[in-house]
């Protein structure tokens, strides 16, 4: 078969296969409300500048006047302290926690997949023994606790935040890759694919990666959710988005402390939290239906 | 069964001294003078060298360490540079409350998160079923700090059902320590006054650890005991006589707790670190509240100590967990041994 | 071959399953009956309603997607499927058992043989009224009923779980179970499918002989002709929801009658190793929409027009031996 032949062929089966796990995802109504719902937060996000009424209140603003309001038409989330408006803060704070998990997914997946694949198919026992009891060695102690350490040594930044939460969050994906890399290793086609002569990386990168895929892709929406929820609990501390900086944790922790009184000073931010958390994992959910395998 | 608990603990020793060479290096190699710190901008600079030298920094990084671990092994964690004591010392005063809270709301998710799973197995599908899921889904998407301020506002301020901050009353006097948990201490002292009383300040922030993991052990409970439900051997179990009760209760539970068993550990680590929020809203007195408050003073000694002590937790927590799970699942026992 | 009253007659049964796009008619009208102490083999391709059949029996088809939507089934003159719940555990416990197709799966991987062995067999004997038996007693009896089945080592064995055996010896502690009380009837279904070749004919010989010593009746399912032939009185051809012929086993295999008995026949492979052995063209029906009439027509070399319209009655051709197929009207 000529060349364009096959090409045209591997692209409509691709094509094909696209619909189809299209299609397996949208059977899940919860997921495709989710993607929505962070499609729109995304969008907020990236033009807040432009949609919110009040964009001057996400920086150093103070107006004593209308300071401490409830929720109401010209405030929808009302005031806090200082007199900023809550909403616009808000949408100003979905920048942040997008940005970190982008950073943080963007810094530490590409590492900890190659480095699951190394340790998986290495014949060499001392290089995948190594890589895994250096895996071990940052999975020992919960994600929260190192990522405050380090960055309480370091000075409390949001980029501190970022560099040290993508310290040590490629662990995970090497324990994932490798685990999916090893229990492979021995399997016919890779076998067959080396008997022929083929290069190593030409063997890991098409006949392994693609089986990393699926897992991958799910536990990467599912850690954008883990990851906006340790910033903004690095925040809530005051080692993460430090004031007047709108960032959602440091708005619920200075929040907080008006409670009940003003609880719409904390209970918005919080609520921005939990939602933006929620439609990734709805859409997660729906990746891992996508993914699944059909039992016949 | 022995050398898979000797390797296990050896594995996990490796672990625990790479760790500790991790974060003493990191420690070590963050910009700022330590000894300066501790001492405040008002102190000599004779004062600040004689703090250095007697901190040993001045001398090469694996000098440095060999001292420090020298020190740990023989219980000393060195001194807190915020609050003048040894480590040991703040440690012994803090770390109770936190045990005391972490296994409370350990015991809450085990036993919420059971029940909601195994009766929303059963009852697939039914209003219970889609309740649980709903809940579930809300559950695991809210960060501990929010949960704990949910909770707060609607119990402590709004209903007035349970206090808001410490573990108890200013006006109680505190039972003698025999545990440091103050609820078994009272108990223990036939203060069943004060033990109420500590129940009531320890729900809130127990809860708020605990909801997170309720949802995830329900979720993982449930679908496992529903794939359990359509394999072959519990139709087998049903034809060859046994009672249904026995089925449903024996049969199918002991294989359907293996996956949520597993996770515990992990979710054990989780609520150790998700205390360190808890603990804030909540003006809890513990060991958590305290590592915040180090490292936000740039404590050094006392982080170290802190990052070593959960290594050191969740490392005997996960321990505990591969001994429980390979007994209920003899098949992971098995292969162990290469059988 | 005593033939009495029939131990257990199937009449009729209509099976319907639902399913995302629909419902699959699997069962279409079965009709088969046993007599007491007879061996009797049902033989038919994977996915043709075996299984299904047998736990309509049972009564453990998974009710919410499975329904049962016409038929009878008497068992000693009672039907089954109008008896109550609680009436069914005492049949599980004396009266009727099963072996299923893999034993890997049959067993509980979490408990010892021993420990499922030894529940089932104390409430077989409470249900005969033996409600205080000693587990020393009721461990003997298991070691035993191992040993009846052929195996070694029986304190072993029942200390072990069962991913530590041989699919042979998870077999043979399924077939404990099942026969740990003198049944009346023993549905085996694909006994030995899953097992080793080499190990295949011992286990089913094992199997006769203890069927045989019990007087019960055995129901043996298998996709194998070859595997009835020896060891059953009569035989069940059954196809896509139907039973298509039956007869006693030699006349069986002397004079098959419907078009898919012989390109069975003709799929087991000659020893005599002349010719390669031939497959019968097509596919199994898709059960959500079925073909109209005969739903072997579609694979019939002698399919005529009426086999499209009606489902073919029973023709006797003499001798106990029955055909579906309008080839044999009038």
């Amino acid at each position: 078969m000529p060349k364009i032949e096959i090409l045209s062929t591997v692209l409509s089966a691709k094509r094909v296969k696209l619909s189809k796990g299209w299609y397996k995802f949208s059977r899940n109504t919860l997921s495709v409300l989710g993607l929505i719902t962070l499609i729109i937060i995304v969008l907020a996000a990236i033009l807040a500048p432009y949609i919110t009424p009040y964009p001057e209140h996400a920086g150093p603003y103070t107006n004593f006047r209308e300071s401490g309001q409830p929720p109401n038409l010209k405030h929808l989330f009302g005031t806090d302290t200082v007199g900023r408006d809550v909403f616009s803060r808000v949408i100003f704070g979905y920048r942040f926690s997008l940005l970190l998990a982008v950073v943080v997914i963007s810094l530490s997946v590409p590492p900890g997949i190659v480095l699951g694949l190394v340790a998986g198919y290495t014949r060499r026992r001392w290089l995948e023994v190594g890589i895994m009891r250096v895996t071990d060695i940052f999975l020992a102690v919960p994600p929260l606790v190192l990522a405050l350490a380090i960055t309480a040594m370091l000075s409390p930044k949001l980029l501190n935040q970022m560099m040290a939460i993508s310290l040590m969050w490629w662990p995970w994906y090497s324990r994932l890759v490798y685990s999916i890399t090893s229990s492979l290793r021995h399997e016919y086609f890779v076998h067959d694919a080396e008997l022929t002569g083929a290069r190593k990386g030409f063997i890991l990168i098409r006949s392994i990666l693609p089986n990393c895929v699926g897992p991958v892709l799910t536990k990467i929406t599912l850690d954008m959710g883990f990851v906006i929820t340790l910033g903004a609990s690095l925040s809530f501390i005051g080692l993460g988005v430090q004031p007047p900086k709108p960032g959602l944790g440091t708005m619920v922790a200075d929040g907080a402390k008006r409670l009940p009184a003003e609880w719409w000073m904390t209970i918005f931010p919080a609520l921005a939290i939990v939602f933006v958390i929620l439609s990734f994992n709805l859409i997660g959910d729906g990746l891992r239906d996508m993914f699944a395998v059909e039992e016949i | 069964m022995f050398k898979y608990i000797a390797l296990r603990l050896f594995h996990s020793l490796f672990v625990l001294l790479g760790l500790s060479i991790l974060i003493f290096f990191i420690s070590r190699i963050m910009p700022g003078d330590p000894a300066r710190v501790a001492l405040g901008p008002l102190a000599t600079e004779e004062q600040v060298q004689k703090l250095r030298v007697e901190m040993h920094l001045d001398k090469p990084f694996p000098v440095q360490y060999y001292f420090w671990l020298k020190s740990v092994l023989h219980g000393d964690l060195g001194r807190s540079l915020y609050t003048r004591r040894p480590v040991v010392t703040d440690l012994n005063e803090f770390l109770p409350a936190t045990l005391e809270l972490v296994l409370f709301s350990f015991l809450i998710s085990l036993i919420f998160g059971q029940v909601t799973g195994v009766l929303a197995g059963y009852f697939r599908n039914s209003w219970f079923d889609g309740l649980s899921r709903m809940v579930s889904y809300i559950g695991v998407a809210t960060p501990a700090f929010a949960v704990a301020i949910f909770l707060l506002l609607i119990f402590s301020h709004i209903l007035g059902f349970t206090p808001a901050v410490g573990r108890i009353s200013i006006a109680l006097r505190p039972p003698p320590r025999v545990t440091g948990f103050i609820i078994l201490d009272s108990l223990l002292a036939g203060q069943f006054k004060t033990a109420l009383n500590g129940l009531k300040h320890i729900i809130l922030p127990a809860a708020s650890l605990a909801v997170a993991h309720i949802a995830q052990e329900g979720r993982v409970t449930r679908s496992s005991i529903v794939d359990n439900m359509q394999k072959d051997y519990v139709a087998a179990h049903v034809v060859h006589g046994i009672p249904t009760q026995s089925v449903m209760f024996k049969y199918l539970l002991k294989p359907s707790l293996i996956p949520t068993v597993s996770i515990m550990g992990l979710d054990f680590a989780f609520i150790l670190a998700n205390a360190f929020l808890v603990e804030l809203v909540f003006m809890w007195p513990g060991f958590a509240r305290y590592a915040v408050t180090v490292m936000l003073n740039k404590d050094l000694n006392a982080i170290v100590a802190v990052v070593l002590i959960v290594g050191v937790a969740f490392a005997i927590v996960n321990l505990i967990v591969d001994i429980v799970v390979s007994f209920l699942d003899p098949r992971i026992r098995l292969q162990r041994r290469g059988g | 071959m005593p033939k009495d009253n029939p131990l257990l007659e199937i009449k009729n049964l209509h099976v319907r399953f639902r399913v995302f796009e629909g419902e699959l008619r699997v069962l279409n009208g079965v009709d088969l009956i046993i007599y007491e102490g007879e061996k009797v083999g049902l033989v038919g391709e994977t996915g043709c309603g075996k299984t299904t059949t047998i736990k309509s029996v049972l009564r453990v088809l998974p009710s919410p997607p499975a329904k049962i939507t016409a038929g009878e089934i008497f068992y000693r003159g009672k039907d089954l499927l109008k008896m109550k719940r609680r009436e069914i555990p005492a049949l599980r416990r004396g009266e009727i058992s099963a072996i299923f197709q893999d034993p890997l799966t049959s067993l509980n991987p979490v408990f010892t043989v021993g420990h499922q062995l030894q529940d089932i067999i104390k409430y077989s004997l409470k249900q005969q009224g033996y409600d205080h038996v000693s587990k020393k007693e009721i461990r003997l009896r298991a070691a035993v009923l191992l040993k009846e089945t052929g195996m070694p080592d029986q304190e072993r064995i029942l200390k072990s779980y069962p991913v530590q055996l041989s699919g042979g010896m998870r077999q043979r502690v399924c077939i404990s179970e099942a026969l740990r009380v003198t049944v009346r009837l023993l549905l085996a279904d694909e006994p030995t499918t899953n097992l080793d070749v080499t190990i295949q004919d011992q286990i089913l010989r094992r199997l006769d002989e203890l069927v045989e010593k019990r007087g019960t009746s055995i129901l043996l399912i298998t996709h194998s002709l070859g595997v009835v032939r020896n060891l059953t009185h009569r035989v069940y051809i059954m196809y896509a929801g139907n039973i298509v012929e039956t007869a006693g086993t030699k006349d069986l295999f002397t004079d098959p009658l419907h078009p898919y008995t012989g390109g069975l026949l003709k799929t087991v492979p000659k020893l005599t190793g002349e010719g390669v052995s031939e497959g019968i063209r097509g596919r199994i029906p898709n059960y959500l929409n079925p073909p109209q009439g005969c739903r072997f027509h579609p694979r019939c070399d002698h399919a005529m027009p009426i086999c499209e319209k009606e489902k073919p009655p029973w023709f006797s051709t003499g001798d106990n031996h029955r055909v579906a197929c309008f080839l044999y009207r009038g």
